[in-house]
C-alpha cells in the first residue's frame, strides 16, 4: 500500500467520543421527544462518520456493528419504524456496546463477542421485523451490479488469456455537465488493452445553428483485445452505463486450446505480482488458490493447520533450543504489550485556533523583552537601574500571562464530563423504580483536562449514592409532601482560585443518629465523645462505612465513599457534605484550577520555608494573651472573635528549631477546609507567589501534612502544606487529649 | 503545480485521511465541513478541478451541494464524486441526476481512491 492511515487513528478516537457523545445524548433526549426528525438525523449523521472513517482505517469490528446501528437508524428515519421505548433502549445498550469496541481498537480490552453478537441479531430484528409487521414489501436489492473502488476488479476469477471485446457506446447527451469527458473513458480502454476499429457515428450531430455545443451527439464503436475480464471493461463505464446505450460483446476468435488449470496450480511470480497490482496489497498465495477455485477454504484451513510453526521447525533441527524460542516469544510479547501501552498512552487535546494565536503573539512579546534585557545587559550603568526594573516587571507580566494562557490550553468546559449522567440518571431510575431527574448548571466552567478526567468517576459515585440513599421512592415522597420526581442536581462553578462542583438531591437527608449508631460500633468513635454536625458527616468517608439497611445493585458495587473522598483529595481538593433532614444533601467538591501552579503563601519557621495554598487561608493574627486557652497542659485553643480554634505548633509538628517559642511573638495563620479551622504557628509572613507544585510523592515519598514541594525563587526546595493534614495532626493531638 | 480539489466532508478525520491521500498525490485541497461551507469558499476564486464530497452532512447535504455546484458557470463541466456507502446504493442514482460524475464507495484505501479520481480526472 502506498500510503498509511493509522496516522490518523488518534484523530479518529477523538471524533468517535464526540460522535459517542452526540448519539447518547440524542438518544436520551429521543426518548423525551420521538418524533424529532432533526434529532434522528443527527444521531445517524454521527453513527455514519463513524462507520465510515472506522471503515477506512481497517477497524471493522466498529465499521459492521455502527451499519446495523445505522440500518436500525434509517428506518426510524424514513418513518418505516417509530421510536418506542424499547427501540431507544435497544440503541442505548448498542452505544454502550459500540463504545466497547473502540475501547478494543484503540487497544483497550475486547468485548464480550457473544453480547455483541445477540445486540447485532436484536437491531437485524428490529430492523426487518418491524418493517415486514408494516406490511410494506421488501425492497428488492438493487439491480445494481456494484463494481466499485473497493470489490475492485475480479480478474482473480479469470485466467491471464487473451479476449477480445466488441464494444458499441452511445453516451448520455449531458455527459459534459456530469463532468466526464467520452476521450477519458476511451482512454481507460486502452490502458485496459489494444483498441482497434475505432469509429466515431456523427449521425446524430444536428446542423450547426441548431447544435448545442454543450450536448454530446456522438457515438463510438470500437475492439478491445485485453487480457482482463468483462467485468473490468464493463467497469470502465461504471459512471455512465446506466444512462447510455452500451453494448459489451464478447467476441474472442478462438477459445484459447491451452488449459489454463496448469497457470492457477502453480502460479508463477508474475502472475502473483499482476494480482498484486490489481488489488493494491499482495495476497497470501492460500487467498490466491481459494479464489481461482483450485482449493476450497476447507482444504487451505486444514493445509495451513499441519504447518509448523517455526520455532517448532527450527528446534526440530536442533539449530535452537526450546528455552531460546520461550525466550524469543516473551520478547514479542513485551515488545508487543509496549506498542499497545504507547498507542493508548498518546492523548491528544483540540484547542482553539485563537488561543494558539494569543500565545504565539505573547511568545513574540517575550522575545521582544528579553532582547532589550540583553541589550541593557551589554552597556549597563547604574544609572539605567529604573530601566532595568521596568523590563523586569514587563518579562514577569509576560511570562505569567504566558503561563496562564498555556494552562488554558489544557483547560476544558466541565460539560464534557457532565454528559454521561443523563444516561447514568436513567439507567438509574429504572433500575431502582424510583423517578428521577438530572438538573445540570455550569456547563461551561473550564477546568484542566486531567482534573475532568479524573473526577468522573467520584462524581458518578455521588449520584448513585443520592439516586440509592439520598432520594426516596415517589410514594414517600408524596407523603412527605414532596413532588414524587425527585431532583439531582449537578452544578459547577468557580470561588476564588478553586472549582466548585456540587451534587445535590431533594431527598431525605443524611441521618445523624443512624450514623452516630453506626460509629460507635464500628469503633471508629468513642461513647460520649462529642462532635459537631460537619464531623460527623464527615464520617461517611470512612472505609467500609455504609449506613444502609441492604446493598443494593446500584450503589453495592464495592466503592466506598472513602474512595470518592480519597480520590477528591489525591487531585487536591476537598469533599464537603451539607445536609438538612426531609430536605437533603448537598455534596461540594472543591478543586483546584490546575494541579500543576498554586497561588500560596510562603511562611518562615526557622531557616525553614513552607507555602500555604492561598485559597485554605482565612486570616493571619498576632495572639494576645487573654486569647490563647490550654487546655491539660496539652492542647492549646486560640479564641477568634467567640470561637475557638486548636493551634498547630509547625516547628513541633515537623521537628524544626523555631526563632519564636512563644505563641505571643509568634503569627498564627487561621486555614480552613471543609467547614474546620485550625492556627498554624509561624515565625514569619514571607509573601504570596504562584508555586509550582513538584509531586513529592513521585520523587521522595508520601510526608504527613505536605501536599507537595516546590523550587523557590533562591533555588531551594519549599514545603507546600496540606490543610487537611494539618487538621488531622491536630485531632490527632486533639484525641490524645480526650 | 498541482490541481486543487475541493473536500467536503462533515468528518474532520474523513476530510484529512482523503486531503492526505490527494496531497502524497500532488494535489492541492481545499477543505470544507458541509455543503454551505463549499459554497462559501467556492465564491472566492477558487476553482477546483474536482470535487469531493459527502453525502450525509448537517446544514447542506451532498445531493443539495451537488445541484448547487452545477448551477454555478464555473462548475459546469467540473467532475464530481461522492462518497457513498454500501447501504446508499440508492443514492447513486440520486445523485447522477443531481449531476454527480461518479462515487467512491466508503470504505477505500489511498490507491483505490487515486483509481477513481484519474479516471475522471484527464492528466
Amino acid at each position: 500500500m502506498s500510503s498509511d492511515l493509522s496516522q490518523f487513528n488518534d484523530a479518529f478516537f477523538e471524533e468517535a467520543s464526540e460522535h459517542m457523545t452526540s448519539i447518547e445524548d440524542g438518544l436520551l433526549q429521543l426518548e423525551q421527544r420521538p418524533s424529532d426528525l432533526e434529532l434522528l438525523a443527527t444521531i445517524f449523521r454521527s453513527a455514519h462518520s463513524i462507520k465510515g472513517v472506522a471503515g477506512m482505517l481497517g477497524f471493522t469490528g466498529v465499521a459492521q456493528f455502527t451499519h446495523k446501528m445505522e440500518t436500525l437508524l434509517d428506518q426510524l428515519r424514513n418513518g418505516k419504524l417509530a421510536v418506542t421505548p424499547p427501540v431507544a433502549d435497544l440503541l442505548l445498550r448498542c452505544t454502550d456496546v459500540l463504545k466497547a469496541l473502540i475501547g478494543e481498537a484503540k487497544g483497550g480490552e475486547k468485548p464480550d463477542a457473544a453480547q455483541v453478537g445477540h445486540l447485532e441479531q436484536q437491531l437485524a430484528d428490529c430492523a426487518a421485523g418491524k418493517v415486514l409487521t408494516a406490511n410494506q414489501a421488501p425492497s428488492a436489492p438493487a439491480p445494481v451490479v456494484q463494481v466499485s473502488a473497493t470489490t475492485g476488479p475480479t480478474a482473480l476469477d479469470a485466467p491471464p488469456h487473451p479476449m477480445q471485446f466488441t464494444i458499441g457506446w452511445t453516451p448520455p447527451g449531458n455527459i459534459f455537465q456530469l463532468g466526464l469527458d467520452p476521450m477519458q473513458v476511451i482512454k481507460d480502454l486502452r490502458n485496459l488493452g489494444a483498441v482497434s476499429h475505432l469509429k466515431v457515428d456523427a449521425g446524430k450531430l444536428p446542423a450547426l445553428d441548431t447544435m448545442d455545443p454543450e450536448q454530446c451527439y456522438l457515438a463510438w464503436s470500437l475492439v478491445l483485445d485485453t487480457i482482463k475480464p468483462q467485468e473490468v471493461v464493463e467497469a470502465v463505464f461504471e459512471f455512465v452505463k446506466d444512462d447510455s446505450i452500451l453494448s459489451v460483446l464478447d467476441t474472442t476468435p478462438d477459445p484459447p486450446v491451452a488449459a489454463p488449470s496448469a497457470a492457477v496450480a502453480a502460479p508463477s511470480p508474475s502472475h502473483v505480482r499482476r494480482t498484486a497490482d490489481d488489488e493494491g496489497d499482495v495476497k497470501p498465495l492460500g487467498a490466491i488458490l481459494v479464489e481461482t477455485g483450485a482449493v476450497s477454504q476447507e482444504e487451505l484451513n486444514n493445509a495451513l493447520a499441519q504447518q509448523k510453526k517455526v520455532g517448532e521447525i527450527l528446534v526440530e533441527q536442533h539449530v535452537i533450543t526450546p528455552q531460546q524460542v520461550a525466550q524469543a516469544l516473551e520478547t514479542q510479547k513485551h515488545a508487543e504489550a509496549t506498542a499497545q501501552a504507547k498507542k493508548s498512552d498518546t492523548a491528544t487535546i483540540r484547542v482553539d485556533t485563537a488561543k494558539i494565536d494569543r500565545l504565539i503573539n505573547l511568545v513574540g512579546e517575550l522575545v521582544i523583552t528579553q532582547s532589550m534585557l540583553t541589550d541593557l545587559g551589554k552597556n549597563f550603568s547604574p544609572v539605567k537601574v529604573p530601566l532595568l526594573l521596568e523590563h523586569m516587571a514587563q518579562l514577569e507580566r509576560n511570562t505569567r500571562e504566558i503561563q496562564e494562557r498555556v494552562m488554558g490550553i489544557r483547560m476544558l468546559q466541565i460539560g464534557t464530563a457532565f454528559q454521561r449522567f443523563p444516561r447514568l440518571v436513567r439507567d438509574l431510575a429504572q433500575k431502582s423504580g424510583k423517578k428521577l431527574q438530572l438538573v445540570t448548571g455550569g456547563e461551561e466552567t473550564e477546568l484542566d483536562k486531567g482534573v475532568i478526567e479524573s473526577i468522573g468517576d467520584p462524581l458518578t459515585h455521588l449520584i448513585r449514592n443520592s439516586a440509592d440513599h439520598g432520594l426516596e421512592p415517589p410514594s414517600e415522597r408524596t407523603a412527605a409532601g414532596k413532588h414524587e420526581i425527585g431532583t439531582i442536581r449537578l452544578n459547577a462553578y468557580h470561588e476564588g482560585g478553586s472549582i466548585c462542583i456540587t451534587v445535590e438531591d431533594d431527598g431525605r437527608g443524611l441521618n445523624r443518629d443512624r450514623i452516630l449508631a453506626k460509629a460507635l460500633k464500628q469503633g471508629v468513635i468513642q461513647e460520649g465523645e462529642k462532635l459537631s454536625d460537619d464531623q460527623i458527616w464527615q464520617l461517611i468517608f470512612q472505609p467500609g462505612f455504609s449506613t444502609a439497611e441492604k446493598v443494593t445493585d446500584v450503589s453495592g458495587r464495592g466503592v466506598g465513599m472513602d474512595v470518592v473522598k480519597r480520590n477528591i483529595e489525591a487531585l487536591g481538593g476537598t469533599v464537603g457534605i451539607k445536609t438538612t433532614t426531609g430536605k437533603g444533601t448537598i455534596f461540594t467538591l472543591k478543586l483546584p484550577l490546575t494541579l500543576a501552579i498554586i497561588d500560596g503563601m510562603t511562611v518562615r519557621v526557622g531557616n525553614e520555608l513552607y507555602i500555604i495554598p492561598l485559597v485554605s487561608i482565612v486570616e493571619s493574627i498576632q495572639p494576645k494573651t487573654d486569647t490563647v486557652r490550654t487546655i491539660a497542659d496539652q492542647a492549646e485553643l486560640i479564641n477568634v472573635r467567640g470561637a475557638y480554634h486548636p493551634i498547630l505548633r509547625l516547628h513541633q509538628a515537623f521537628n524544626i528549631d523555631p526563632e519564636h517559642t512563644d505563641l505571643l511573638e509568634s503569627i498564627l495563620v487561621i486555614v480552613e477546609t471543609e467547614g474546620e479551622r485550625v492556627a498554624v504557628m509561624v515565625d514569619e509572613l514571607v509573601g504570596q507567589q504562584q508555586v509550582v507544585i513538584k509531586s513529592l510523592e513521585k520523587n521522595f515519598r508520601k510526608v504527613p501534612g505536605v501536599a507537595g514541594a516546590t523550587i523557590l525563587g533562591d533555588g531551594t526546595v519549599g514545603f507546600i502544606l496540606d490543610i487537611r493534614g494539618m487538621l488531622d495532626l491536630t485531632r490527632r493531638s486533639e484525641l490524645k487529649v480526650a | 503545480m498541482g490541481q486543487t480539489v475541493l473536500v467536503v466532508d462533515d468528518s474532520p478525520t474523513m476530510r484529512q485521511m482523503v486531503a492526505f491521500t490527494l496531497t502524497s498525490a500532488g494535489f492541492q485541497v481545499v477543505e470544507a465541513g458541509d455543503g454551505k461551507d463549499a459554497l462559501a469558499k467556492l465564491s472566492t476564486s477558487l476553482q477546483p478541478a474536482l470535487v469531493v464530497t459527502d453525502l450525509n452532512m448537517p446544514v447542506m447535504d451532498g445531493l443539495t451541494l451537488i445541484k448547487e455546484l452545477r448551477k454555478l458557470p464555473q462548475l459546469k463541466f467540473v467532475p464530481i464524486l461522492m462518497l457513498t456507502t454500501e447501504s446508499s446504493t440508492d443514492k447513486k442514482a440520486e445523485g447522477r441526476s443531481a449531476g454527480a460524475t461518479g462515487w467512491i464507495v466508503k470504505p477505500f484505501n489511498p490507491d483505490q481512491f487515486m483509481k477513481v479520481v484519474k479516471k475522471v480526472l484527464p492528466e
